[in-house]
C-alpha cells in the first residue's frame, strides 16, 4: 500500500487517481475534525471541503519533507481558526442544538461536547487532536506550532481536568 | 514520595499510555506500572476516560466528494517536470527568474530611447530635436524660445516668429488636439507621443535629484553644462562655491524636455559616485483639466456679457457695472491661462536639481617657504638675536652701571673690615 506522502507525490506529477485515493483516505477524519468541533453538520463538511480544495490548490507547494497527516490537519486547523475568527466578527455563537445525525448517541454526543466545553480551549484542542485525530505529540505540536514539552503538559492538564469533572458528575449523580 | 520510591511521575505516564515513549523506558514504565496500584489506577483511569470520549461521526455526505472532484477534474494536471524542476533545482529556477528579469529591465531602460528613435523616423528631424508633449506652433515656439533662451527651443522661436503669433485660443485648441507641428514644415500636422494633453494621456511633472560626488570638478561641470544642451533643454540656476580648504561644490538647476530625462541621467550618472537619487512623478491631469473646463466656462461668460454690452442699451451705471464686470472675467481668464502654460511647462520640461561636490583632497601648504629661505631667515633671525643680546647687555650697562659703581667700594671696604676682624679674634 502506497504512503500518503507516495499518493501526493503521484498526483503532483498528474494523477487524479492518487488524490481520490488520498480523499477517500481523509474524507472522515477530516470531515470528523471538524464535525466534533462545530454543530452544525452543514458548515463542517464545507470546512472539510475547503480543506481538500486548500490541499488541492496548494498541492505545487507540498514537498513530502512535511508528513501528509500533519500536513492536512494543519490545514483544517488554519480553517477552524478562521471559521471562528469570523464567527468572532459576525457575533455568532456555534450554539446551535446537536443534530442527529452523528453515528454516536445524541446524549452522549451531547454529554461529551458540554464535558469538553468546560475545559480550558488550549488544553482541549491538544485532548481532541489526542483522542479523536490519533495524532503523536510530535504531530500535535507542528498542528499547533507549540512545542513538544507544552504538548505533553496540556495533554496531562487537560485529562487531569476532565477527570476530575467526571468524578464531580458522579457525585451529583450524573452520568452517561 | 520521592523519586527513588516511585521512579515513575505522571508526565511521563499519559506518553506511556499514548504509546509515545520508545521502547526500553515504555517497558520499565510497564514494569512499574504492574506493582505500583497508584499508577494502575491512573492508567486504567486514563484508558476509561478514552473510552467514554469516543464519539463517532457520520460519513459526509456524497456531495463534498463530487464537489471535490469537480475540482480535481477542473484543474490541471501539475506536469512533472514543473515540480521536479521547481523543487529540485531551485538554483536553476533563481538563476532564470532573475535572468528574466535581467531582460525585462534592460527593455524597459531602452524604451525611451526607442520611442525617440521612432517618433525621429516619422518626422525625418534630428535625433536631438525637442519632444514636446504640446503643440509646438511657430509663434507659440517664439514665446518659449524666449523664456528659455537657450536650446534649441530658442533657435525654433526665431524661427516661428516669421509665421506670427498665435492668439492664446488658438493655443490652447491646440494643445486639447495633442498635436505637434514642427517648424518649417508648412503646418503638416503630426501625431504627438505626447504625454501633454489631457486628451492623449495623463499630465506628469517629472522631477529628479542627485547627489553626486566626482573627482574631476570642473570637468563635471561643464559637462553638466553640455547635457543641458545636448538634452535641448537649459541650465535654469547655477551655484558654485570654492573655498580654500573646502571641497568645491555646485547646485544646479536643470530644465530639460521630460521625454530627454532619463537619458539625461544616465549621462549625469556617469559624472562622478551618485550619493544620492530621487524621482518624482507627480500627475496634474486632473488638474489641468478642472483648469481647462473653468477657462472655457469664463470665456462663455465673457462672450455673453459682451454680446450684451453690444446688442442692449441701457442706464450709464448699469453699462458700466457690465463693463467692470468684462474686466473681471478677463482678469480671471488671464490668470488661469497663465497657470495652464506654467502646467504645461512643467509637463513639458522636468527639474532636475544635481548637487555636485568634489571629492575633497588635501594640498601641499604653497605658503611653507623652501629650506634655503628657512636657513637664510634663521641666520637673519640669529644676526638679529645676536645684536639684539649686545644692545641688552650694553642697556644693561647703562642702566645699572652706575649704580654698581656706587656700591662696589662700599661693599669691598665691608669685606675687608670684616676679614680683619675675623683674623684679630682667631689669634
Amino acid at each position: 500500500m502506497q504512503s500518503d506522502e507516495q499518493l501526493m507525490g503521484e498526483f503532483q506529477n498528474g494523477s487524479e487517481k492518487a488524490f481520490d485515493e488520498l480523499f477517500e483516505r481523509y474524507k472522515k477524519l477530516v470531515y470528523g475534525f471538524f464535525r466534533r468541533r462545530m454543530s452544525n453538520a452543514a458548515r463542517a463538511e464545507e470546512l472539510a471541503q475547503e480543506t481538500f480544495i486548500a490541499i488541492l490548490r496548494g498541492a505545487e507547494r507540498y514537498e513530502p519533507r512535511a508528513r501528509f497527516r500533519t500536513y492536512v490537519f494543519a490545514i483544517a486547523m488554519k480553517q477552524l481558526w478562521s471559521e471562528r475568527r469570523e464567527e468572532m466578527r459576525a457575533g455568532r455563537v456555534d450554539a446551535e442544538a446537536e443534530e442527529a445525525s452523528s453515528q454516536s448517541d445524541p446524549a452522549t454526543v451531547l454529554w461529551i461536547r458540554g464535558a469538553l466545553e468546560q475545559l480550558d480551549a488550549d488544553r482541549r484542542e491538544v485532548l481532541m487532536l489526542r483522542e479523536y485525530e490519533q495524532l503523536t505529540y510530535e504531530e500535535i505540536s507542528e498542528v499547533l506550532v507549540l512545542p513538544v514539552n507544552t504538548v505533553r503538559s496540556r495533554l496531562s492538564r487537560a485529562r487531569h481536568d476532565l477527570k476530575a469533572l467526571l468524578e464531580s458528575q458522579s457525585a451529583n449523580g450524573v452520568s452517561r | 514520595m520521592s523519586r527513588k520510591e516511585h521512579p515513575i511521575w505522571e508526565d511521563e505516564l499519559m506518553p506511556f499510555i499514548d504509546g509515545q515513549l520508545d521502547e526500553e523506558r515504555a517497558s520499565a514504565i510497564a514494569h512499574h506500572v504492574k506493582d505500583c496500584s497508584e499508577c494502575s489506577a491512573t492508567v486504567a483511569d486514563t484508558r476509561k476516560m478514552s473510552d467514554q470520549l469516543a464519539w463517532e461521526v457520520e460519513e459526509p455526505s456524497g456531495r463534498m466528494k463530487e464537489r471535490v472532484q469537480a475540482e480535481v477534474r477542473s484543474r490541471k494536471a501539475i506536469p512533472q517536470t514543473r515540480v521536479a524542476w521547481w523543487t529540485r533545482n531551485r538554483v536553476w529556477a533563481f538563476g532564470l527568474s532573475a535572468a528574466f528579469v535581467g531582460v525585462v529591465l534592460v527593455f524597459a531602460l531602452r524604451t525611451p530611447d526607442t520611442v525617440v528613435l521612432q517618433w525621429d523616423k516619422k518626422t525625418g528631424a534630428s535625433p536631438q530635436a525637442p519632444l514636446t508633449g504640446v503643440v509646438v506652433q511657430p509663434g507659440q515656439q517664439g514665446q518659449f524660445g524666449g523664456q528659455q533662451g537657450q536650446g534649441q527651443q530658442g533657435q525654433q522661436g526665431q524661427q516661428g516668429q516669421a509665421g506670427g503669433m498665435l492668439g492664446r485660443f488658438e493655443l490652447e485648441r491646440a494643445q486639447q488636439g495633442g498635436q505637434r507641428q514642427q517648424p518649417g514644415q508648412g503646418g503638416k500636422p503630426q501625431i504627438s507621443p505626447s504625454f501633454a494633453s489631457p486628451d492623449s494621456g495623463p499630465m506628469i511633472v517629472r522631477s529628479a535629484r542627485l547627489t553626486i560626488v566626482t573627482r574631476n570638478f570642473d570637468k563635471a561641470r561643464s559637462r553638466i553644462e553640455e547635457i543641458a544642451q545636448q538634452s535641448q533643454g537649459y541650465l535654469g540656476q547655477l551655484t558654485a562655491q570654492e573655498n580654500a580648504g573646502l571641497a568645491k561644490r555646485l547646485s544646479a538647476t536643470l530644465r530639460l524636455p521630460s521625454m530627454q530625462m532619463e537619458r539625461a541621467l544616465v549621462e549625469l550618472r556617469k559624472l562622478g559616485s551618485v550619493k544620492d537619487e530621487s524621482q518624482n512623478n507627480s500627475d496634474v491631469t486632473a488638474q489641468s483639466v478642472d483648469l481647462q473646463a473653468r477657462i472655457t466656462n469664463s470665456r462663455n461668460t465673457e462672450q455673453r456679457l459682451l454680446n450684451l454690452l453690444r446688442e442692449r442699451t441701457g442706464r450709464l451705471p448699469d453699462v458700466i457695472d457690465a463693463e467692470r464686470e468684462v474686466a473681471r472675467v478677463r482678469e480671471d481668464i488671464e490668470r488661469m491661462e497663465a497657470q495652464q502654460k506654467d502646467i504645461f511647462s512643467r509637463v513639458q520640461y522636468a527639474t532636475v536639481q544635481v548637487e555636485l561636490s568634489e571629492e575633497y583632497r588635501a594640498a601641499i601648504e604653497t605658503g611653507v617657504p623652501g629650506v634655503g629661505t628657512r636657513f637664510r631667515n634663521a641666520a637673519i633671525k640669529g644676526y638679529e638675536d645676536a645684536r639684539e643680546s649686545v644692545v641688552s647687555v650694553a642697556l644693561f650697562a647703562v642702566r645699572y652701571g652706575p649704580v654698581c659703581l656706587l656700591w662696589s667700594p662700599m661693599i669691598a671696604l665691608a669685606v675687608v673690615l670684616l676679614r680683619r676682624a675675623h683674623r684679630v679674634l682667631s689669634d
